[in-house]
This record gives C-alpha cells, sequence and structure tokens, in this order.
C-alpha cells in the first residue's frame, strides 16, 4: 500500500488581517488507514486548520496538501479527494436525509448514486430507516450528524476531516461513532479529527496531536500513549505553556 | 423589577447595530419630507397669489358688465407642508359668471400630470408607510427573538412576573423607538417655523393633533410586533407574518375598501349629470325662444297700420318697456335652470357622501386608512375641502352675479350687442359698451372658506380613537398571548 | 453541476412554508388586481354611455343644425388603463369641442371624484412594482447569507464545486421558482378578465404579454440586487435590512423625490398665466370683431332673410380669421409650454430613472397607453375630431360658428320643421396607440431594467468569489 500521506500539514502557518497568529508553522501528516486526533482548546487553532484543507482560507506561509495536492493552488481537485464532517451539521431543513444525501453525493461529482446506495450509507451510521425520508427540521442533533457522516461515507474520499464530531452526543451516539470511525480507518481511509473530546480520542486515535495558541506542541502515537492517562498529558502541555501552576 | 427590564429593553434596541442605520433613514426621511413639503406649499402658494393677481388685472380689462367673468381660485393651506392630502388632484381655479356654474377644475396633477406619476412624498406618508415597517422591524423578534436565544427561558428561571415583563417590552420599545424619533420631527418643525410657513395658532393646534395621530399610529404597529412576536416561534415566522401584516393594512385594505365602495355605490359621473343639466337648460331656451317669438309677433301686429315715423316713435317709447320684458324673462329661465342645477348637485352630492361614507367606513378596518382619514380632515386637505371651496365659490358667485347684475342696470347699458334686421331699414348693428374699461373697484372679492376647526377636530377625533382602540386591542393581545407563551 | 445546484435551488424553495405563503398571498393579489380592473372597466364604461347618451339628448328636438354648437366627447377607458392606471385617471377625460379655436379638457377622474385619489387603485401596476419586489427580496436576503448560516455553504464548499457555479445556480433557480409559478395566477387573472367581459384586441394582449414581461424583468432585477447584497453580508438580518432600506428608497422615496426636486427645478410657464394671457387676447379680438360688425352694410337690403344669410357668411369670415389670429397666438404659447415640459420631464424622468421602480412605470405605463404620452395623443385626436366635426357642421349648414354667436331666423310660426338626426352626427372613437406605437417608449425602460440585471448579475458573482465561506 502507498503509505504517502494523505493528509499532510507543512510548515503551515496562517495570519489573519488582523494581525493575529492562529496558526504557527505548524507540521503533521496523516497517512492511510490512519485516525489522527487534533486536541485542543478553543482558539488553539484546529478549526483554522481544517478551514485551511478546505480552502475556505488561504495559508500565509507552508502548505496543506490532500493526497500530495496543494490545496490553496488546486482547490478544486483536492475538494474531491476529501470528505468533511462540520460540527453542528446542518442540511437543507426542507429536504429529507435522503435527498439531502443525493444532493451533496452529486456535488461531489459522483456518479448519480442509486437510492440503495444511499440507503445503505444512512443505515451505515445507525439512522433508523423510518427518518431516512422524514425532513431535516425535526432532527436531532445526532440523526443530523449521521446525515453528515453519510455524506461522508457516500463520497467514498480518501480523506476524511472530522470538525467536533462527538460534541453533543449522547454515550451511545459517541460510542456508535467511534465504531464508524474505526470501520472507515479500517478500509484505508485517513481521518482527520479535531476534538476536545480525550476520552474518545483515546478510543479512537491512531496518532493524537495537541494543539495550543497556534502551535502544535506535542505529537504521540497512540503505542506511546498507551499506559499514560491522556488527561494529564493533555493539561501539561496547555498548562505549561500558559505558565498555570501544574 | 419593571425598571430593570425597561432599561434592558432600552438597550437592546439602542445598541442593537440596526439601530444607527434605520434611525439615520427615518430621520433623513422625515426631514426630507418636511422640506419637500414646505417646498411645494410655496409653490402652490406662490402659484396662487398669481392667479388672484391676474384675475384681478383680467377683470380690470373686461369691457362690459354683461359678460363679466373673473376667477375665483382655492387658497392653499399651510397644512399641506405635512399633509398634501388630494389638494393636488382638486381643481384649483373656477370661473365665476353669469352663465356658467362653478365647478372647479385644473387641478395641479391635471395641469402637469408629470407629477401624477409618483404623486408626493409628505410627512404623512412618512409616517403611514416608512416609520410603521421600520417599527415592525424592531419589534418582530422581541418575545421570540429572545427565546430562540435562550434569555428568554433564564429570564424567567428568575422571579419575573409575566404582566411586568411584556408592559417593560412594550414600555421600552416604544420608549427606544419614540424618544430618537422626536429628534428629526422637532427638527421639521423648526424647519417650518424657519421658511415662516404661515400656520397660524389654529394651524399650530392642528399641526399638534396631527403629531399625536402619527404617534399613536406609529404605536399601533410597534404593539402589533410584540404581539405577532408573542404569537409565534420563531422570528422567521413571525418577520413574515407582521411584513404581510402591514402590507396588507397600509398597502391593501384602503385601496380595496374604495373600490368595494365605487362598485356598491356607482356616482354618475360629472359628464352626465351636465348633460341633465344642459338638455333641461336647452329645453327652457327652446321654451324661451317660442315665447319671445310670439311676444315679437305681438309687438309687431301692435303695430300694424302705423306709417314709419309712427312706427319709429312706438319702437322708441316702448324700447325700454321691452328690453325690460325681455330681460325679465330671461331672468326666469335663467333662475329656473338655476333651480334645477341646485338641485342635480345636491343629489348629486348626497350620492358623493354616501360613497365617500362607505369607502370611509370599510377602509377603517385598516389604522393606515383611520390615519390618513384624521390627517387629512385635520389638515384641511381630504374630500371635503373640494365641497367646502365650491359652496363658497357658489356663494360668491351669488353675490358676483348680483353685483354685476346692479351694475348693468346702474350703467343702464345693455351690454352684448343689438341686431335689427329690417326689411325696409336693413341691417343694423350696435355693441354699446362702456368708454374704456369699467370701474371694478368695489367688486366683491372671493374669500376662501374658513375652514371648521371643531368639526375637523371632531372628525379626527374619531378616527384617531380608532387608532387608540386598535393600540389598545394590540397591547391586550401581546398581553394575552405573553401569558400563554412557552419560554422554552 | 449547474443544474444540479439549480434543482436545489428549485425544490429548497418551492417546499418552504415561506414559499406557500407568500406565493398564494401574491396570487390572490394578482387576481384581485384582475377582478377589480374588469369590474372599474365596466364600470367607467357605463358611465360613459350615460354620459354619451344625455350628450346626444340635449341634442334631439334641434330643428337646426346651427344650433348644434359643439359636441361632447369622452376619453374612452381602455382595457389595459385598468390594469396599468398610470396617469388616466389625472387627465381631463371630457373635451368640449366646437368647431374650431382651443378645446377645454375636464373632469379628471381623480379630481371628480377625490375619495379616489385618497386611496387610489390596487391595478396590476402596484402589485408588481410594490407587491412583488417585497416578494423578491423576502427569498433574496438570505440566499446567500442563509446558507452560510445553516452551514450548507461550507458543506458545499467542501466539494470541487467552482463559486460562480454555486452563485449562477443560485440566481437562475430562484429566479425560476419564483418568477414562473406567477405566471399561473397570471394567466387566470387575464382569463378571469375576459371573462368579466373586458374586450382585448389582439394588439392589446400583445401589450399586455410585453408589461407582464417588464414587470418579470423588475422582479429579477430585485432578485438580482437582493441577491447580490446577501452574498456580500454575512448574517441574513444585515442583508434584510440593507434590502428593505434599498427597496423603501427604490420603491417609495427616490421616484417621488426625483421629480419633486428635479421638476420643479425646471421652470415651465404656469397654466394660469397662458390662460390668462389667452383671455386677454381673446376680448381684444373680440373688440376689434364688433367693431367690424358694425361696419357692416349687407348688398341685398330688401329681403332679411338674405341679409340673415349674408351676415352669416360674413360672420363666417371674421370667425375664421379671429380664429386664425387666435390659433397663432396660442399655439405660440402652447408650444413654449409644451417644450419647456418635455425638458422638464427628461430631466426629472432621468434622474428618477436610478431606480428600477421608475423604469418599470414607465414601460408599463407606456406599453398600456397611459403615460405621459397619453394627454397629448386624446388632444391630438380632439383636434382630429374637430376638423370632421367642423366640417360636418359646415357641410350641414353653411357655416362654421365654431360655438360663436349663431344667428336663426324664425319662419312663420310653428311650421312643423323636422327635428335633426343626431345619429348623422360624426362619432368620436379613440383610437388607443398600437404596439408599434409605444414600443420604442417602453423600450429603454425595460432596457435599463435588463442592464440591471446584467450588472448585478456580475457584481453578485464578483461578490461571492471573496465571500467568507467560514
Amino acid at each position: 500500500m502507498n503509505n504517502a500521506p494523505m493528509i499532510e500539514a507543512a510548515g503551515l502557518s496562517k495570519r489573519y488581517e488582523d494581525g493575529v497568529l492562529a496558526l504557527d508553522n505548524v507540521s503533521f501528516a496523516v497517512r492511510p488507514g490512519e485516525v489522527y486526533a487534533m486536541l485542543g482548546g478553543n482558539g488553539a487553532g484546529k478549526t483554522t486548520t481544517i478551514n485551511l484543507f478546505l480552502n475556505f482560507i488561504e495559508p500565509t506561509a507552508g502548505e496543506a496538501r490532500i493526497d500530495g495536492i496543494v490545496t490553496h493552488r488546486d482547490p478544486l481537485a483536492a475538494k474531491a479527494n476529501v470528505a468533511y464532517v462540520s460540527e453542528n451539521v446542518m442540511l437543507y431543513p426542507n429536504f429529507t436525509a435522503m435527498q439531502n444525501l443525493e444532493y451533496f453525493t452529486r456535488l461531489a461529482r459522483r456518479p448519480a448514486p442509486t437510492r440503495e446506495a444511499l440507503r445503505q450509507a444512512l443505515l451505515r451510521t445507525g439512522l433508523a430507516e423510518e427518518a431516512h425520508h422524514k425532513r431535516l427540521r425535526g432532527f436531532s442533533k445526532g440523526m443530523r450528524q449521521k446525515c453528515g457522516i453519510a455524506i461522508a461515507i457516500m463520497k467514498n474520499a480518501p480523506a476524511i476531516l472530522l470538525d467536533e464530531p462527538t460534541s453533543g452526543l449522547d454515550p451511545k451516539a459517541g460510542f456508535e461513532f467511534i465504531a464508524l470511525l474505526k470501520s472507515l480507518r479500517d478500509e484505508g481511509k485517513a481521518v482527520l479529527m479535531s476534538t476536545h473530546d480525550i476520552f474518545r480520542a483515546k478510543e479512537a486515535a491512531d496518532t493524537v496531536g495537541i494543539m495550543n495558541r497556534g502551535t502544535l506542541v506535542m505529537q504521540r502515537s497512540a503505542r506511546e500513549l498507551a499506559g499514560e492517562d491522556l488527561e494529564r498529558v493533555y493539561m501539561e502541555h496547555i498548562a505549561g505553556h500558559n505558565g498555570l501552576a501544574a | 423589577m419593571f425598571g430593570t427590564v425597561l432599561v434592558k429593553e432600552l438597550k437592546a434596541v439602542l445598541l442593537t447595530p440596526k439601530f444607527p442605520a434605520t434611525f439615520a433613514v427615518c430621520s433623513i426621511l422625515i426631514v426630507l419630507s418636511v422640506f419637500i413639503g414646505i417646498r411645494e406649499y410655496r409653490t402652490a402658494a406662490a402659484r396662487y397669489t398669481e392667479g388672484v393677481d391676474l384675475a384681478a388685472q383680467t377683470l380690470r380689462t373686461q369691457s362690459t358688465w354683461m359678460n363679466l367673468s373673473t376667477t375665483a381660485y382655492r387658497k392653499p393651506d399651510p397644512m399641506q407642508v405635512f399633509v398634501p392630502g388630494v389638494t393636488g388632484d382638486v381643481g384649483r381655479l373656477s370661473s365665476v359668471n353669469s352663465t356658467e356654474d362653478v365647478k372647479l377644475r385644473n387641478s395641479a396633477y391635471g395641469d402637469d400630470p408629470i407629477f401624477a406619476l409618483f404623486r408626493s412624498i409628505d410627512f404623512a406618508f412618512i409616517v403611514q408607510v416608512v416609520l410603521s415597517l421600520f417599527a415592525i422591524l424592531f419589534t418582530y423578534d422581541a418575545i421570540n427573538g429572545e427565546r430562540e436565544g435562550g434569555t428568554l427561558q433564564l429570564t424567567f428561571a428568575g422571579a419575573v412576573p409575566r404582566p411586568t415583563y411584556i408592559l417593560a417590552k412594550l414600555a421600552g420599545a416604544w420608549t427606544a423607538l419614540v424618544v430618537p424619533l422626536l429628534v428629526p420631527v422637532l427638527l421639521g418643525l423648526l424647519l417650518v417655523m424657519v421658511y415662516g410657513v404661515p400656520l397660524g395658532s389654529e394651524g399650530w393646534a392642528r399641526c399638534a393633533m396631527f403629531m399625536l395621530a402619527s404617534l399613536l399610529y406609529f404605536t399601533f404597529f410597534i404593539a402589533l410586533g410584540v404581539l405577532i412576536s408573542a404569537l409565534t416561534r420563531s422570528p422567521a415566522t413571525s418577520f413574515l407574518g407582521a411584513l404581510a401584516a402591514w402590507v396588507v393594512l397600509v398597502l391593501i385594505v384602503p385601496r380595496i375598501a374604495v373600490m368595494a365602495a365605487g362598485a356598491a355605490h356607482p356616482v354618475p359621473s360629472i359628464a352626465e349629470t351636465e348633460g341633465w343639466i344642459d338638455a333641461f337648460a336647452k329645453d327652457r331656451w327652446d321654451q324661451q325662444m317660442k315665447t319671445l317669438s310670439t311676444r315679437w309677433q305681438a309687438r309687431q301686429a301692435s303695430m300694424e297700420g302705423m306709417s314709419t315715423g309712427e312706427r319709429e316713435a312706438y319702437q322708441q317709447s316702448k324700447q325700454q318697456e321691452w328690453a325690460n320684458d325681455d330681460d325679465a324673462s330671461r331672468q326666469e329661465v335663467q333662475k329656473d335652470i338655476d333651480a334645477y342645477r341646485v338641485r342635480v348637485n345636491e343629489e348629486q352630492a348626497n350620492r358623493v357622501a354616501a360613497q365617500e361614507g362607505l369607502a370611509f367606513a370599510l377602509a377603517r378596518v385598516s389604522p393606515a386608512a383611520a390615519y390618513q382619514i384624521a390627517s387629512m380632515r385635520l389638515g384641511g386637505t381630504g374630500v371635503e375641502m373640494k365641497a367646502l371651496n365650491e359652496s363658497a365659490m357658489r356663494d360668491y358667485r351669488r353675490a358676483f352675479t348680483q353685483y354685476t347684475a346692479g351694475k348693468q342696470k346702474e350703467s343702464g347699458t345693455q351690454g352684448g350687442f343689438r341686431i335689427t334686421v329690417d326689411s325696409q331699414t336693413g341691417f343694423h348693428f350696435s355693441a354699446p359698451r362702456e368708454r374704456g374699461t369699467l370701474d371694478v373697484s368695489d367688486v366683491p372679492v372671493f374669500r376662501p372658506p374658513s375652514k371648521r376647526f371643531g368639526e375637523d377636530t371632531a372628525s379626527a377625533l374619531v378616527d384617531t380613537g380608532i387608532i387608540a382602540v386598535l393600540v389598545l386591542l394590540s397591547c391586550a393581545g401581546a398581553f394575552v398571548a405573553f401569558m400563554r407563551y412557552d419560554v422554552r | 453541476m449547474l443544474m444540479l445546484v439549480i434543482q436545489k435551488e428549485l425544490r429548497d424553495i418551492l417546499t418552504s412554508t415561506k414559499f406557500i405563503v407568500s406565493f398564494a398571498s401574491c396570487s390572490l393579489l394578482i387576481l384581485l388586481a384582475f377582478v377589480m380592473g374588469a369590474a372599474g372597466y365596466r364600470t367607467e364604461v357605463a358611465r360613459v354611455d350615460a354620459a354619451r347618451r344625455e350628450n346626444l339628448k340635449q341634442m334631439e328636438g334641434q330643428t337646426d343644425w346651427m344650433m348644434v354648437r359643439n359636441n361632447r366627447i369622452f376619453l374612452p377607458p381602455q382595457p389595459l388603463a385598468a390594469l396599468v392606471t398610470g396617469v388616466a385617471d389625472d387627465i381631463g377625460r371630457t373635451m368640449d369641442v366646437r368647431g374650431r379655436g382651443e378645446i377645454p379638457q375636464e373632469d379628471t377622474r381623480y379630481g371628480e371624484e377625490p375619495v379616489f385619489a385618497m386611496f387610489r387603485f390596487l391595478d396590476l401596476e402596484f402589485i408588481f412594482q410594490v407587491v412583488l419586489s417585497l416578494f423578491a427580496i423576502v427569498f433574496a436576503f438570505d440566499a446567500v447569507s442563509g446558507e452560510k448560516e445553516r452551514g450548507t455553504l461550507r458543506l458545499s464548499f467542501a466539494n470541487p464545486l467552482p463559486r460562480s457555479t454555486f452563485m449562477a445556480g443560485k440566481l437562475a433557480g430562484s429566479f425560476l421558482a419564483l418568477a414562473v409559478p406567477l405566471l399561473l395566477p397570471i394567466l387566470i387573472g387575464c382569463a378571469v378578465f375576459t371573462w368579466m367581459g373586458v374586450p382585448l384586441s389582439s394588439d392589446e394582449w400583445m401589450r399586455l404579454a410585453l408589461i407582464i414581461g417588464a414587470g418579470l424583468l423588475y422582479f429579477g432585477a430585485f432578485l438580482t440586487i437582493g441577491i447580490t447584497i446577501s452574498a456580500v453580508t454575512a448574517r441574513s438580518s444585515t442583508s434584510f435590512l440593507a434590502l428593505l432600506v434599498i427597496w423603501i428608497l427604490s420603491v417609495l422615496i427616490i421616484p417621488r423625490s426625483a421629480i419633486l426636486i428635479a421638476g420643479r427645478a425646471v421652470d415651465v410657464p404656469s397654466l394660469d398665466d397662458i390662460n390668462a394671457k389667452k383671455f386677454r387676447y381673446a376680448e381684444q379680438l373680440f373688440a376689434e370683431d364688433r367693431t367690424a360688425m358694425s361696419a357692416f352694410s349687407p348688398a341685398e337690403k330688401s329681403d332679411p332673410r338674405k341679409m340673415i344669410e349674408e351676415f352669416q357668411k360674413f360672420m363666417g369670415n371674421v370667425n375664421d380669421a379671429r380664429e386664425r389670429k387666435m390659433d397663432d397666438f396660442s399655439s405660440r404659447l402652447n408650444e413654449e409650454r409644451a417644450n419647456a415640459q418635455q425638458v422638464q420631464s427628461a430631466v426629472a424622468l432621468g434622474i428618477a430613472r436610478i431606480s428600477p421602480a421608475t423604469c418599470f412605470t414607465l414601460a408599463a405605463s407606456a406599453l398600456a397607453g397611459t403615460s405621459l404620452a397619453l394627454q397629448d395623443r386624446y388632444l391630438a385626436q380632439a383636434k382630429g375630431y374637430q376638423e370632421t366635426f367642423a366640417k360636418f357642421i359646415l357641410g350641414k349648414t353653411g357655416v362654421n360658428p365654431g360655438g360663436g354667436m349663431v344667428f336663426r331666423m324664425r319662419v312663420g310660426d310653428g311650421a312643423q320643421e323636422k327635428p335633426i338626426d343626431t345619429h348623422e352626427l360624426p362619432v368620436f372613437e379613440y383610437r388607443p396607440p398600437v404596439l408599434g406605437d409605444v414600443l420604442p417608449a417602453a423600450l429603454p425602460d425595460a432596457g435599463i431594467l435588463a442592464a440591471c440585471i446584467f450588472l448585478f448579475f456580475g457584481i453578485a458573482h464578483a461578490a461571492f468569489r471573496r465571500y467568507d465561506l467560514r
């Protein structure tokens, strides 16, 4: 299997117009079949990183690459290879789950999906069949998130970006999500997941990176972290840099 | 508690980013409308003065009492500055003479139809259409916006009684929206004083009542917004609902009401009624012709057998008597025609009043119509202006024709001209005229009718009362709706 | 991909409650406009017929055509005027035509019935101008900002979707979803209009189709402007406020202010002044006539009838000469005024055309034949009728007194003279304009609307290129 990085940040920096340095020389790589959990507090730079991979903003230095394609140079080609699930999946409230899924799948330039394929994708996420033809307006957060993941599944892109996927999910939904995530990883997808859910990160991640104030302050593989208390590690790295007492 | 919520509400409205923008727009529009109103009034007043002068001049250039004709002008009212009403649509002047009836013609829009395309922008219009929309813009999410934002739930997790809250909401929104608008309004009034618009004490009293009506109207829409907000769960819904209500109340209902009244109570056109009068007149004149002809033949017969000299002498002696007889019967015909005309006009006026009454009654469902009716009444620029002026001009016409008839008798000349055609004496033409022009220094001058303050105020009070009732109803509605509102 | 986005837009709009409610309301109003227009038209036709009958009635029983000194003509109601009022209700509808001279014009609809001036009419043009533009804004304001707030914008652009495709799809999809359904109530309205007995010639149908086309252009302009504003604001509430302000300025404020301010800036001689001048000149001419009349001496002094006839001919000549002088004088004054009004209208309307509402009103009223040109057209046709009428009277009586003095001799007493047949009198038929007449006037304004759409189409694309998708 080709082990070239699928999702790669190379010296990625972003300074906004108002002078704020959101990202400072961040580098990491996510290979196919790997789940990379990016931990960090609010404002640490996680969302900025994801936005750079989606070319919603452009880096002031460095490169964000999807499958070797530099996103800010060839955004359309890069986007063809990445699937995205935002933190709060909203979609079109007047459309049913099926209709939303169909639209976004076709937008991904995949061949027109069959009814059955859509149904299977929704079922795989755990969305009950009765809900497939209901309008999104009445969906709970968990149900909507399942739709978002179904969209990512249908896109079948080699890279998947997840922004705070487990926030607001009840324990059961969280558990189901992690199981699904692992199955996607086993299919060979490269997954970049930004989160501050330490528990789920420990469960699912192959690599854990900790972001603080725009810098990647720590990166360890799951093996290396096996025996440790990830929460304590996290607090050390965040607190240390904040100057708070350990 | 009331105070706290009130202050919070004030800040909530005043500190939103939309407030400065909308306040700026409203202020500019208010001042602009007053400014334009002042200019339009001065144009109309200048035209009026010019017209009156022209009429006086023209009067002095005429040379015979018989067909003496002048023009009476409708005086523009200073309240036009705020409420032009129908002053542009109703005629500005009428001919005044012995043969034609009074009819207002040459409306401003008729003379210059370019201004009729879009009509005027005046203070009453800004209040009626623009300010009401802005009131809704601020209050449509008064309740459900807080619900969506979660602050409603938080508030009622504390010990705030619901009545206090809703009253403070209403009061706060009202204060936050009304008080700032006082600035441009006062600016506008200042402009009126600076430009020397002659309102007079009665005018200022009317203006004050007009401002009160405007305030009530604005308040209604504030209350309406809050009411709709308390009836719906999401601001998106209430906003559309409020907008729809605005369109229906301000734009649709008044027009439909008037069209329905027009269909239910059709009134014969002036062309038709004038046709009746003309037909009657032609009939009477025809009769008169016959009478004259018979009389003439009798006179000829009475001169049978006379010699040329005797005939001439006889005609000389009888001339005055015959002239007076002819004149008397002509005047009687004129009297008959005038009486008929008065009857027709009266019936027409009754029909028109019935139609207008129906139109207003139907339209008053909408506060916009009630406001319009009240403001036009206070401004003296509503539908009653036409009837008031025409009746005053008719009175004037009577005085004027009496004057000319008197002068005619005094001067002894019959005016017009006389043609005698006789197989013996041939053709004679004479047109006795005054030497030079007439002395019209003592001619009666048309005094514009004075507005009836009491009547106008009473009538405006009815419509203002309707708006006040609507305000109370919507406040009560908001109250009741909020009592049962699900704050989660 | 463009088709995909358009389909999405269509479905999103058409299935929303907002659309169902707004569309139902607009349809109701459109139908109402057609129904009330038809009812109003029928009432007006009845009134004009009644007036015409009265007019003829007063001539019946006359035994001599010479006593028919004038004929009243009326501007009949036009079917299209029921839908696009324009200035039709501000123009004097009754004209008193004599054999010669100026034609006094009276009885404007609003002057006659000021209650209609107070509230005016709910015509199709009003629905288009005011309600449809609001309808457009209500959907356009959150076209882009709404998708951003919903998060679907981010999701869409996580895919290889070019920004221009998205914007083009948004614009096209919104227009199709909103404008095409409106054709339904419009067509139903047209059917109802005919069914209620309003006769439309094929030329008028064409013009109505173009009026509706202009309305759709106007709608498209507001939709495009709305979507553009949505593409420069991040929050829907901001774009809504901005659009509301734009709507108020365009529809309510600019047309009126521009015309009032610019129109008054141009000096147009007042009608009062001109009428006073004409009156005094006429007095002067009448004085001269009287001198001429006293100097008259008939050739045949023995036969009264021959003398009267000769006198009539003499008066005819005197009248002709006087009329020529009066015409020269009047037309000079009238032309001056007309020229000044042209300048005024060019300046005032030119500035007012900043607002699409002005362009639409001008285009629609031009097509309906109720623009400012109506006045000139009516007057010109009335003058033409005056010539017909004069020739007719001349043919019947040998003189054209033009409403002036008339001399008749009664022969004998009561010998049965035959009453005139009033049906011989030439009838005034108002010829409404045809498409060829009005198109040159309407095209520029429609063109401005189309240009507006193109312009904002481009601006929307450019603005969206720099839109923050996050």
